[in-house]
């Protein structure tokens, strides 16, 4: 299979001297049609991780392919076949759904040709067409994630990249948007690389996983592998197992203080 | 063929200006170049034509190009910063790095990105330079300039003009990437926004005082601001144009002028232009700067006297917390300071206090100012911070106690300070003016905070862009200096013949805090009614 996401040792560090890791010594190999997904708690170093690939940061060390581009030598070829779902973007609040999903066209050189008709289709696809004319700061989080959503899609990637794709979505937009991914990736070929916490959504979209913890990738393979790996039942416990959780016995230790019994 | 990313970044940019007027945006050129045209040849020459012959009837030939220089350097200057300033505070009173993903993530450069961000702004910016160069063009054109001459003239202002927009929009840019990646660096923006008005002004009071026009026009004086104006860009223009102005029609008799200053806005032009597009790099880049997080310290002696003075216990915790809260913010701290800035400049350029009672009466119009912007933050942090009190037993009269107790410590010392040095500072002031006039205006603005308090909660603003909270501002603007001062003031001085320290201390001190006490009831039964 062709690998279209290489990582060789990528590393990002902060602080004096670099003691802060955020991504140390990755590597890293995501295949063509594939959907991974990149779990890790919160400050594991997955936003940081997206954002080497998309070339928005520059690594402090190692480097990384990306449709066999380099993200150092190759910048602007990395931006055109890859689309990006931040974790908190901004959106132009003054736009309407159309100018901004126009403005994000105009940004990847989609042709004029055929830029208003994909901005229709995707806005009927996310149920937004109607409002297409509203300004973006009155959309509710979850029809800005819809948007969102629709502006990493304009110019039909071949590489999407998506940080937690439904954290604002209701349970019908998560619906859509899982059923949209797994088509993008089975019909469309799609290679998705997806971050996020919510483990049922990894569970169900990612046909391999990576769990990062403190900048380091601790373990990588099918769910059942890993699973397997640790010597669990549900990725939850292998996830826990991984990257450490708190012992039931501390969970109520604050309340055998001095006078909270009384 | 793709249209260049610098373009679609301008054409995003424009838009954004333009939408709150979505309708009629696709006329809106056609509009403004129609009205400005009319402004031009109509207007402007029309208004100009009011004054312009009495001004040069008035003065002597020499001391009227004098004035018409020291006039130009002026208005050259302020506009020349009020350019800078402008799009570096409205980036700062918001800073945003969410859209700078959007940019990054895609395949255009820095450079497209900055270049489009202003020319982006650039055709609104062109409104305000045609304005101003129709305005002056209209000035001299009974001077008998040729058509070189206007021309040249016309490029000076939009060539100076531009030149601070564009410095404007790269320091905006740079900022905006610096502070915009923690809350500490937000908080230092929208504080600065405040302040970097401060200079101009100053400028503008000392324009107003009268002071700065007639030491610039005169020769004998003043060489060190001449000599500071004369360096900056804005006085290259303004030396070019009088000197147009003293050779009309005939360009080639200040052909050396008109290469070396004219010369020296395209160079400086294009040198900031230069610069700006190496910046970019640095403007546009979501590179963590500093992984350190503002820490709190122990708490100092300073909040151990509040908690004191809040009688200690679970209130003097609650008082101390609103402090915490409150002066922790810098954006808190620099309206406080540009109020203190505006009393000072006021008393320094303007009024010139040389009496007593001028000291007294400065404070009633520009303290009830530092009272809104003190207590009038309290629902400014939205409706579920409020919630959180009104959660708590008794948890509505505990928020409106302690936020008038922090209102009352914050404001009446400032407030005692200044009217005190400023009363002091008056030549042969004695102890009792001192002290009358420091607790005179203690007592009335501790009214005003409690008013202001009042008015707050009765008409929540829960941003500061809300309407509510503009017109909370104009309340406490109109009522507490005209309304319990200046009318009384009028009113009893002339019915019962009271002169000033009597209509404050009778009338104003009982009627404000009455005013006061009564809007605060109110608005305590607002806050425990609000959904």
């Amino acid at each position: 299979m062709k690998i279209v996401i290489r990582t060789d040792k990528l590393s990002k560090y902060y602080g004096k001297g670099g003691e802060i890791k955020a991504v140390d010594e990755l590597d890293l190999e995501v295949y063509e049609g594939e959907t991974f997904g990149l779990l890790g708690p919160n400050g594991a170093g997955k936003t940081t991780t997206v954002r080497l690939l998309n070339c928005i940061i520059k690594p402090t060390k190692g480097t990384a392919t990306v449709n066999g581009y380099d993200i150092l030598k190759k910048e602007t070829e990395v931006k055109r076949v890859t689309g990006l779902l931040a974790e908190s973007p901004g959106l132009y609040g003054k736009l309407s759904a159309q100018e901004f999903l126009e403005f994000m066209g105009a940004l990847y050189e989609v042709s004029d040709d055929i830029l208003p008709e994909r901005i229709d289709d995707l806005l009927k696809l996310f149920g937004l067409y109607e409002r297409r004319d509203y300004l973006l700061e009155g959309y509710s989080r979850g029809m800005k994630q819809k948007i969102l959503i629709a502006a990493a899609l304009i110019h039909d990637p071949p590489i999407l990249f998506l940080d937690e794709p439904t954290s604002m979505l209701d349970p019908r937009a998560a619906l859509m948007v899982k059923d949209l991914i797994k088509k993008l990736a089975d019909t469309a070929g799609k290679t998705i690389f997806i971050c996020s916490h919510i483990l049922p959504v990894v569970e169900e979209l990612c046909d391999r996983i990576g769990i990062i913890n403190q900048g380091r990738l601790i373990a990588i393979g099918t769910i059942d592998e890993i699973i397997a790996q640790t010597g669990t039942k549900t990725l939850e416990d292998a996830f826990i197992a991984i990257t450490g959780g708190i012992e039931e016995k501390e969970l109520l230790a604050w309340r055998e203080q001095k006078g909270a019994s009384a | 063929m793709p249209a260049p990313k610098w373009l679609v970044v301008a054409r995003n940019e424009y838009r954004i200006h333009l939408s709150r007027i979505r309708k009629i945006r696709p006329y809106f050129p056609y509009l403004a170049i129609g009205l400005l045209a009319i402004y031009v040849a109509f207007i402007a020459p029309s208004f100009v034509s009011l004054f312009i012959g009495d001004f040069f009837s008035l003065f002597p030939p020499q001391a009227a190009l004098a004035m018409i220089v020291a006039v130009m350097q002026i208005m050259l200057f302020t506009i020349f910063f009020y350019f800078i300033i402008l799009p570096i505070t409205y980036t700062l009173k918001e800073v945003q790095t969410g859209q700078l993903e959007i940019f990054l993530a895609a395949p255009v450069k820095p450079g497209d990105v900055l270049l489009g961000e202003f020319l982006g702004v650039m055709p609104l910016y062109a409104i305000a330079v045609t304005v101003i160069a129709g305005f002056f063009t209209a000035v001299l054109n009974p001077l008998g300039l040729d058509l070189a001459q206007i021309a040249i003239i016309i490029i000076t202002f939009a060539v100076t003009l531009f030149s601070a927009l564009w410095i404007g929009t790269v320091i905006a840019a740079i900022l905006r990437t610096r502070l915009g990646k923690t809350a500490r660096g937000k908080d230092i923006g929208r504080a600065l926004a405040l302040v970097i008005a401060l200079p101009m002004i100053a400028v503008m009071y000392a324009i107003m005082g009268g002071g700065l026009i007639s030491a610039l026009a005169d020769p004998g004086t003043s060489g060190l601001v001449r000599a500071i104006l004369g360096v900056l860009p804005s006085s290259w223009g303004a030396e070019l144009i009088v000197s147009f102005a003293s050779n009309p029609g005939n360009i080639g008799a200040v052909g050396f002028q008109t290469l070396t200053r004219f010369g020296g806005l395209i160079v400086f032009f294009v040198v900031a232009l230069w610069l700006g597009a190496k910046a970019a790099n640095r403007a546009y880049s979501l590179e963590t700067i500093a992984f350190v997080a503002s820490r709190a310290k122990p708490d100092s002696a300073f909040y151990k006297t509040i908690n004191y003075l809040g009688g200690g216990g679970s209130f003097g915790t609650l008082l101390v917390s609103v402090f915490k809260d409150y002066s922790r913010r810098l954006e808190n701290l620099s309206k406080i300071f540009y109020m203190v800035g505006i009393l000072v400049l006021v008393n320094l350029l303007i009024a010139r206090p040389d009496d007593p009672e001028v000291a007294v009466l400065l404070p009633q119009f520009i303290l009830p100012l530092l009272a809104a912007f003190v207590v009038g933050e309290v629902t400014l942090r939205g409706k579920e911070a409020l919630f959180i009190y009104k959660k708590t037993p008794s948890g509505v009269a505990r928020l409106v106690k302690a936020r008038l107790l922090h209102g009352l410590l914050v404001v009446v010392p400032i407030a005692a300070v200044l009217t005190a040095v400023t009363t002091i500072l008056i030549p042969e002031t004695t102890l009792i003016s001192l002290l009358t006039n420091t607790g005179l205006v203690m007592l009335t603005v501790g009214a005003n905070v409690a008013f202001v308090l009042g008015l707050s909660l009765l008409n929540p603003a829960f941003s500061d862009k809300s309407g509510n909270y503009v017109l909370n501002l104009m309340i406490t603007m109109q009522a507490l200096p005209f309304g319990l001062f200046l009318v009384p003031l009028v009113v009893f001085g002339r019915v019962f013949n009271l002169g000033l320290y009597h209509v404050l201390f009778f009338v104003t001190v009982p009627l404000s805090w009455l005013v006061g006490i009564v809007f605060l009831w109110l608005g305590k039964r607002r806050l425990s009614r609000i959904e």
